[in-house]
């Protein structure tokens, strides 16, 4: 099976949602290709032991339909037939446009996979975590979409060693302004030890205080349900569940959190689960480890105090 | 100009999903998916603006139309919707080809979707269906202003972006920046008489092919049947002793 990576940058290298996928290929004795979409000058993206083509866009221009086009050259030339992405913006981006021209519909939300002769066996979660979906994919191109961390991240020493082409626009480009730039200071949900969510059982926005004075003595990331993502208390950027971000912290606690099954989703398999929830019946006390009826509001406060 | 939104039935998201042969059991009385009433929002408020028509495009099983019928009471002017037994289990290509041509044959100059289905969620149908028509795709859209020009603004990675709508283009909604209007009695009696098109299968140049084997579904135990304690005033206590157990502090 050749394989080929549609990776992204994050701060000079690769990101860790294509570190990740990377690790997976090499656990299983796979080679592969990396195309890496970025618009950094000289991101360490490059190795010794596979070959990497950074495709470089113009970040004042959304232009991924060309930067399928060249994707779709490379999946030619190097005949390949195994196709993996991270499941971002940009990955479902330019999987969804691969998917036509190759005429092969792509797995998404995939956890976990495994080869069988010609065939990719992907696994889904699905229920909340509760239930696993088993598919396989019986094309000649297989176009998998894996959610992040899903698998341990490959360690691999990276450099500059990688052809480089500069994404051109073509009719379809659209230019892009007022690019703005969420600030990101302290510690970051993707590489957090330490997790704390709000819910709506904060009750006010104000009450987000309690939060962050909580994730200062605990040196913990912040996170947030789509509900109150939605209500404009916290950045898209900060959302866990199944369309935000996904998170395996040693600890994560929920305050004020239903735990619906798209929240679920996004923070199941943190290690240990403290949840704050004044009803008893709340879904999240089923996948926590330590649960607390009461209120947040009484709770969060003396906890704080008494840190 | 015309505007054409794709909107799903799916089962009622308050009862939990089953499954029949690897495919959502889906009962007669399905209802609107919710993402969808965000990409109906900005169809409409583009529409007010422009005096555009606003046409609803549904694929899968039509049932009661309680689905469509909300659609159309948030104030779509009409529906086309196409319900055959060889798409039950559709994928999302051969979805997003079956949604193309409905596009194309309702003259659809901007097509807007959700970003992603609650049922589904496969969250591609957007940018495939901007591939097959050889349109810009303007994906992840969380906020839009109309003035002379139509402002979209995208989520990113890092943040945020602005582009200007193109006259012809694909664009995902995401679940913020727009508030999905509610109808009032008077929509709801007048979108009983907005026409409703079913359109057959016969008519649609079907290229995508079924290329997934449904295998199984597996339940995993993830009963984790942790300690739950009722609050009575210490148990901050309680939190911090288990987070110096596990030395997290
Ligand atoms: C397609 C789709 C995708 C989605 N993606 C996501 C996602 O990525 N992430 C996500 O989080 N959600 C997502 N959702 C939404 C999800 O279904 C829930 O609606 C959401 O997670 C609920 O957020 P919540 O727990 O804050 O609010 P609620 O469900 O309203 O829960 C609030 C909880 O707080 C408790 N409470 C209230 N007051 C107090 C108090 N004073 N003290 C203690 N407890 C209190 C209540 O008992 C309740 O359990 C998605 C939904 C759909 C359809
Ligand atoms: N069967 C369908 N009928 C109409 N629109 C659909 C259908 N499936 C998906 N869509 C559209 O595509 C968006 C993304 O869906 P999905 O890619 O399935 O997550 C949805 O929000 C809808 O706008």
């Amino acid at each position: 099976m050749k394989s080929l990576i549609i990776g992204e940058t994050s701060k000079g290298t690769l990101s860790q949602g294509t570190l990740e996928i990377a690790g997976k290929l090499q656990s299983e004795g796979l080679d592969f290709h990396l195309v890496v979409i970025g618009s950094e000058d000289n991101p360490k993206i490059g190795g010794d032991t596979f070959n990497a083509t950074y495709l470089k866009i113009n970040s004042e221009e959304l232009t991924l339909s060309s930067v399928a086009d060249n994707i779709n050259k490379i999946i030619k030339e190097n005949s390949i037939n195994m196709i993996l992405a991270s499941s971002t913006y940009i990955g479902r981006d330019i999987t969804g446009f691969l998917s036509v021209d190759l005429n092969s519909s792509p797995v998404s939300n995939v956890v976990n996979f495994t080869l069988s002769g010609d065939d990719v066996m992907t696994t889904n979660s699905i229920d909340g975590g509760e239930s696993e979906y088993i598919t396989k994919v019986t094309s000649d191109y297989k176009l998998l979409i894996i959610r992040p961390k899903s698998f341990e991240p490959a360690e691999i020493l990276l450099n500059e060693n990688y052809e480089s082409i500069n994404i051109e626009s073509n009719e379809l480009t659209t230019s892009v302004y007022d690019v703005f730039v969420e600030e990101k200071t302290g510690p970051q949900l993707d590489d957090s030890k330490i997790v704390i969510s709000a819910g709506r059982g904060m009750v006010e926005v104000d009450n987000l205080k309690y939060i962050n004075e909580l994730a200062l003595k605990l040196n913990a990331a912040i996170g947030g349900t789509r509900a109150i993502v939605d209500a404009g208390w916290m950045p898209y950027s900060q959302q866990v569940g199944q369309t935000g971000k996904t998170v395996k912290p040693d600890v994560y606690i929920a305050c004020g959190i239903s735990g619906a099954t798209q929240h679920q989703v996004g923070m199941k398999d943190s290690k240990y689960i403290i949840a704050i929830n004044k009803d008893e019946e709340a879904p999240i006390f089923q996948i926590a480890d330590l649960g607390i009826v009461g209120d947040t509001l009484n709770i969060i406060p003396k906890l704080i105090e008494n840190l | 100009m015309k505007i054409a939104v794709c909107a799903k039935q799916i089962p009622d998201p308050a009862i939990a999903v089953s499954y029949e042969g690897g495919a959502i059991s889906r009962p007669e009385e399905q209802v609107l998916d919710d993402t969808d009433r965000y990409g109906i929002e900005v169809a409409l408020q583009l529409k007010e603006k422009f005096d555009a028509e606003v046409i609803v495009l549904s694929m899968g099983k039509l049932g009661t139309q309680k689905g469509i019928q909300q659609a159309l009471q948030m104030g779509a002017d009409k529906a086309l919707v196409i319900e055959d037994d060889s798409l039950v289990n559709a994928n999302s290509l051969m979805t997003s080809n079956v949604l193309s041509s409905m596009a194309k044959s309702a003259e659809a100059d901007v097509i807007i979707f959700g970003t992603e289905s609650s049922d589904g969620y496969s969250g591609v149908v957007p940018q495939q269906v901007s591939r097959y028509l050889n349109l810009p795709c303007i994906s992840y859209v969380k906020g839009i202003e109309i003035n002379d020009d139509t402002i979209l603004t995208r989520q990113t990675i890092t943040g945020s972006e602005k582009v200007t709508m193109p006259d012809k283009c694909v664009i995902s909604v995401t679940a913020s920046g727009v508030e999905p209007r509610y109808p009032n009695f008077k929509d709801i009696m007048a979108a009983k008489s907005k026409p409703v098109e079913v359109i057959s299968i016969s008519s649609i140049e079907l290229t995508a092919i079924q290329n997934q084997e449904f295998v199984e579904i597996n339940s995993i135990s993830s009963d984790k049947s942790g300690e739950k304690h009722i609050d009575e005033g210490n148990s901050f206590n309680l939190i911090i002793e288990k987070l110096k157990e596990i030395k997290a502090i």
